[in-house]
């Protein structure tokens, strides 16, 4: 086979010195089984600071909202609630589950913004403990002052959710979404916050745009403002602004080999170069007549603008009609700046582990790696994620364990032809053996458990909290949900 | 020359001996096609009227709107053709990178549609890119639209193939050159000439130039994005290199300031490809040492007027100016830490008593929404541009500046002082600290 087309994740120094530990992997999966999650709580905390020294470089305030739904780790959240005032944490919730998850792990309701598609049921929770409600509509603005007066509750803090921004000069033709008033009906839902002026406090409005450009987010931006000074004008007193997320990850450490990987795989799909994908799978690009149509429909794994810095770089925008900085503009018109980070802050907090069944090696020299875990436990495929797993040696010995990488396609332990871990062709350090584990970083943000289920009544993977005392302590663990702040020794501030 | 329509103007640009002193090759001729010299300022011009003049008859008849995938050239010219002809322009873009050319098109009329920037949460079930979507309505629904369709469409090639091609080897005294350079974006330049030059001979070497991976270019596709061009042909091309935006700059800096062409960063690029390419075949000439001379052939594509924006982002140095008087990056810790600040209770109490010009540097928007009674708006920029004139006060007028959190107040006061204003302070804090304070502010 030619040269190996590694993409090697980015590991930061904790996931590093945790993968490093083959000594403390091996008996994990020997007592909880294959799958196995674990989450590092200590590193969300870590990143919360990335987020912090933005909004400190820009002299701005206001919250840090975990999007909950990238993890349902309990060990995350409770570390969360953990951080010091200065910290300014809380929690968007988009489920009735997941706010009950957030109240439990000692969020209080200040810190919490409920979002989503609502219910009946979230909603009266939502309403009853005084949460931020994130309204979706006018009609569950009006739902949500109903059941303030039915029981007679205090006034519950809205942020509504607009949509459907515009910008001067060109259209751009934004994704439609499912969610949120369109900013030109924001008048109507004004209108209903002053009728219900007793049922329902409006704190400023919130956007959520899937999107990574990020003049599309500064027009959207730009919008609320003007959405707020109509309610400044109406006599209301907005403070905030809610950008949501979107922040996205950097998965890999090294640019050169993305590079490499998706014109190699352009080569591949044109027939150029020997196939590196599963019965030529084109991650949504196809050859027609020589020519490549569509578009690669992958995570764009190599992202040095993510994160912390990606905010930094939305806030350094110009606004697109009143021409100033976005940050300047948030700052002078003295609006807090909430964010919602999910992924971005899941950054580096996690690695899911599965261990190898069969190494085989078919007549065309196609080498199919089984894994006791399958697409759904870690959705690389579901999200287009491009990435090699670390191989954790177990017994030491057996062919090929000072040989040369080898590539192999990873199967999972469903009867079920689709199920490949990865149609890409990954490379592995050396031959894989059963017994080894494979261990797939940074699988924090919504490739550890929100697709996992009982298919074929194969185990889901059972989730633990690792942390170690001071830097260079040994690595402890408990079952996440035994997890609760005091087992770490380390301090935020 | 007498022309009845603009239109008769495009083509039969001229070809430009490149000083050999600039360049540095000894046995080879380089000449510069000038496609900048079309009349809409570019070598789209050719393609554009080449692609739409046989429908537009019809589609004036039928109401149609032009459309195309374009964010440069080609809508540019196709929206002044439009407007001839009183037909609506549409450009569809996901690469509208360089806001001069958004700005011009709007001018001349044309409507332009961004692609939304890839999902950050992405959706297996949607398999289909925007721009393949955006193609396959165009083409279902012709009754609507005249698609010029420039990525696939045969006419941009032939345009080249019976124009510049031809107007290259007449030029040469009907000789075609050993080397043709050009830049990849559509395809239909390089691969419409290469057809004509080989035609009339075989021997014409063709360097084809795409931008580095990565890298942006204007007009030029990267290594990989050419492989999504209909009209690519990786057979036309004796060879394929890439070139970088920072190799594009130098090279258009060598045409702008030695070579009196006036040509952008595309044309830039290939200039630079084609002396880097020919450089080894100089040496080879020279080795040979029968006194073989060789030519070559570069296309300038548009002009370098658009691409302000282009250079100030990638090479700020290269639009420097000299420094100005009374700037705040002047200013010295120590001047800074002389400024007499003032907390929001004895800020109220001076304004109730000496009456001090309140000077707010916060944008307009934001001073309409909410300010301090009496205070006078003057955005921190306009300010800025105010004191490198001079002192907008008399010397002994009280002033007291504020801004969101008592930063830029703080410079400004300091700078004031520097001037020689002697009772200037600043509020600590800024408007925020005032409004955390309950102080009250009005909105007009």
């Amino acid at each position: 086979m030619s040269e190996p087309l590694h993409l090697a994740p980015r590991l930061e120094p904790r996931l590093a010195a945790l993968l490093d530990s083959p000594a403390f992997l091996h008996p994990l999966v020997t007592a909880l089984g294959s799958p196995l999650n674990l989450v590092l709580p200590d590193q969300i905390a870590d990143n919360v600071r990335g987020f912090r020294d933005v909004y400190a470089r820009h002299r701005l305030t206001g919250r840090v909202l975990f999007a909950h739904k990238a993890n349902r780790s309990s060990a995350l959240v409770r570390r969360l609630a953990a951080t010091g005032p200065d910290a300014a944490v809380g929690i968007d919730v988009a489920s009735l589950g997941e706010l009950r998850h957030a109240l439990g792990a000692g969020l209080t309701p200040d810190r919490i913004v409920a979002t989503g598609p609502k219910d009946p049921d979230y909603l009266w929770l939502a309403a009853r403990t005084g949460v931020t409600v994130a309204v979706d509509s006018p009609a569950e603005l009006t739902a949500l002052a109903a059941l303030v007066e039915r029981f007679g509750l205090p006034r519950v803090p809205v942020l509504p959710r607009l949509s459907g921004f515009t910008a001067p000069g060109t259209r751009v033709l934004t994704r439609r979404s499912r969610f949120g008033t369109p900013a030109d009906d924001a008048g109507t839902l004004l209108d209903l916050v002053e009728k219900h002026r007793d049922g329902v406090e409006f704190t400023g409005v919130s956007y959520h745009l899937d999107t990574m450009a990020l003049a599309e987010k500064a027009a959207a931006l730009e919008g609320c403002l003007r959405v707020l000074d109509e309610a400044r004008r109406r006599g209301l007193r907005p403070r905030a602004v809610d950008v949501g997320g979107g922040f996205g990850v950097d998965y890999l450490a090294d640019g050169a080999q993305w590079e490499r990987y998706t014109t190699e795989l352009t080569r591949a799909l044109l027939g150029r170069r020997a196939p590196l994908t599963w019965e030529g799978h084109g991650y949504g690009l196809r050859a027609e007549n020589g020519t490549l149509r569509g578009s690669l429909g992958v995570y764009p794994a190599h992202r040095p603008v993510s994160g912390a810095r990606y905010l930094d770089e939305l806030l350094a925008q110009t606004a697109p009609s009143l021409g100033r900085p976005l940050a300047t503009l948030l700052l002078e018109n003295l609006y807090d700046l909430h964010t919602e980070p999910g992924r971005a802050l899941t950054d580096q907090c996690g690695l899911t582990l599965a261990r190898v069944l069969e190494v085989r090696v078919t007549e065309a020299g196609e080498r199919l790696v089984r894994l006791a875990a399958n697409a759904r436990d870690i959705g690389l495929e579901d999200h287009g994620l491009l990435l090699d797993p670390v191989l954790v040696p177990g017994a030491p010995g057996g062919p090929g364990r000072d040989g040369p990488p080898v590539g192999a396609y990873l199967l999972g332990n469903l009867c079920l032809e689709s199920d490949l871990i990865s149609r890409r062709l990954v490379f592995l350090e050396h031959e894989p053996h059963p017994g080894d584990l494979l261990a797939f970083a940074n699988t924090a943000g919504y490739f550890m458990d929100f697709t996992a289920d009982h298919a074929l009544h194969q185990p889901i993977a059972r989730k633990v909290a690792v942390y170690r005392d001071g830097d260079g302590g040994a690595w402890n663990w408990c079952l996440d949900e035994q997890y609760w702040p005091h087992l770490t020794a380390g301090d935020d501030e | 020359m007498r022309y009845e329509h603009i239109t008769d103007a495009i083509g039969d640009t001229p070809l430009v001996r490149v000083d050999p002193e600039v360049h540095g090759l000894r046995h080879i001729d380089l000449y510069a096609k000038l496609e900048m010299l079309n009349p809409f300022g570019s070598v789209k011009d050719r393609a554009a009227w080449r692609m739409a003049q046989p429908h537009l008859a019809d589609a004036a008849r039928h109401g149609r709107t032009v459309v195309e995938l374009s964010s440069g050239n080609t809508a540019k010219a196709l929206a002044v053709i439009a407007g001839m002809h009183g037909l609506p322009f549409r450009s569809v873009t996901n690469r509208m990178k360089v806001p001069e050319i958004k700005d011009l098109l709007l001018l001349l009329g044309a409507e332009i549609e961004e692609l939304p920037g890839q999902a950050e949460c992405l959706d297996p079930t949607a398999t289909e890119d925007p721009l393949t979507r955006i193609h396959r309505m165009l083409t279902e629904d012709d009754g609507r639209y005249l698609h010029t369709d420039q990525y696939y469409n045969p006419a941009n090639a032939e345009a080249h193939a019976s124009g510049t091609g031809p107007e290259i080897i007449k030029d040469l005294g009907g000789t075609a050159p050993d080397w043709f350079v050009a830049c990849v974006g559509t395809a239909g330049s390089s691969t419409g000439t290469a057809r004509a030059l080989r035609a009339h001979d075989p021997a014409t070497r063709v360097v084809g130039l795409v931008a580095r991976k990565g890298d942006f270019v204007p007009g030029i596709r990267d290594t990989d994005e050419v492989h999504e061009v209909g009209l690519f042909d990786p057979e036309t091309y004796d060879t394929l290199e890439s070139v970088s935006a920072d190799e594009a700059i130098d090279g258009m800096l060598t045409l702008v300031r030695r070579c009196g062409i006036l040509g952008g960063p595309t044309g830039g690029a290939a200039y630079f490809g084609a002396v880097r390419h020919l450089r080894e075949r100089d040496a080879e000439l020279a080795a040979a040492g029968d006194g073989r001379r060789g030519t070559a052939v570069f296309i300038v594509c548009d002009r370098v007027e658009s691409y302000m924006s282009y250079v100030r982002q990638r090479r700020p140095e290269l639009l420097r100016r000299p420094p100005r008087p009374n700037s705040p990056a002047t200013l010295t810790p120590r001047e800074l830490a002389a400024v007499h600040v003032i907390g929001v209770e004895e800020a109220r109490a001076w304004i109730a008593t000496e009456r001090p010009v309140v000077v707010d540097l916060r944008g307009t928007f934001a001073f309409a929404a909410l300010h301090i009674e009496g205070s006078v708006n003057i955005v921190d920029e306009l300010f800025e541009e105010l004191l490198h004139g001079g002192l907008p006060f008399g010397r002994s007028q009280p002033v007291l500046l504020v801004c969101p959190v008592g930063e830029q107040s703080v410079t400004y006061a300091a700078l004031l002082t520097r001037m020689g204003h002697r009772n200037v302070r600043s509020l600590a804090g800024g408007v925020i600290a005032w409004r955390d304070a309950g102080a009250p502010m009005v909105r007009d």
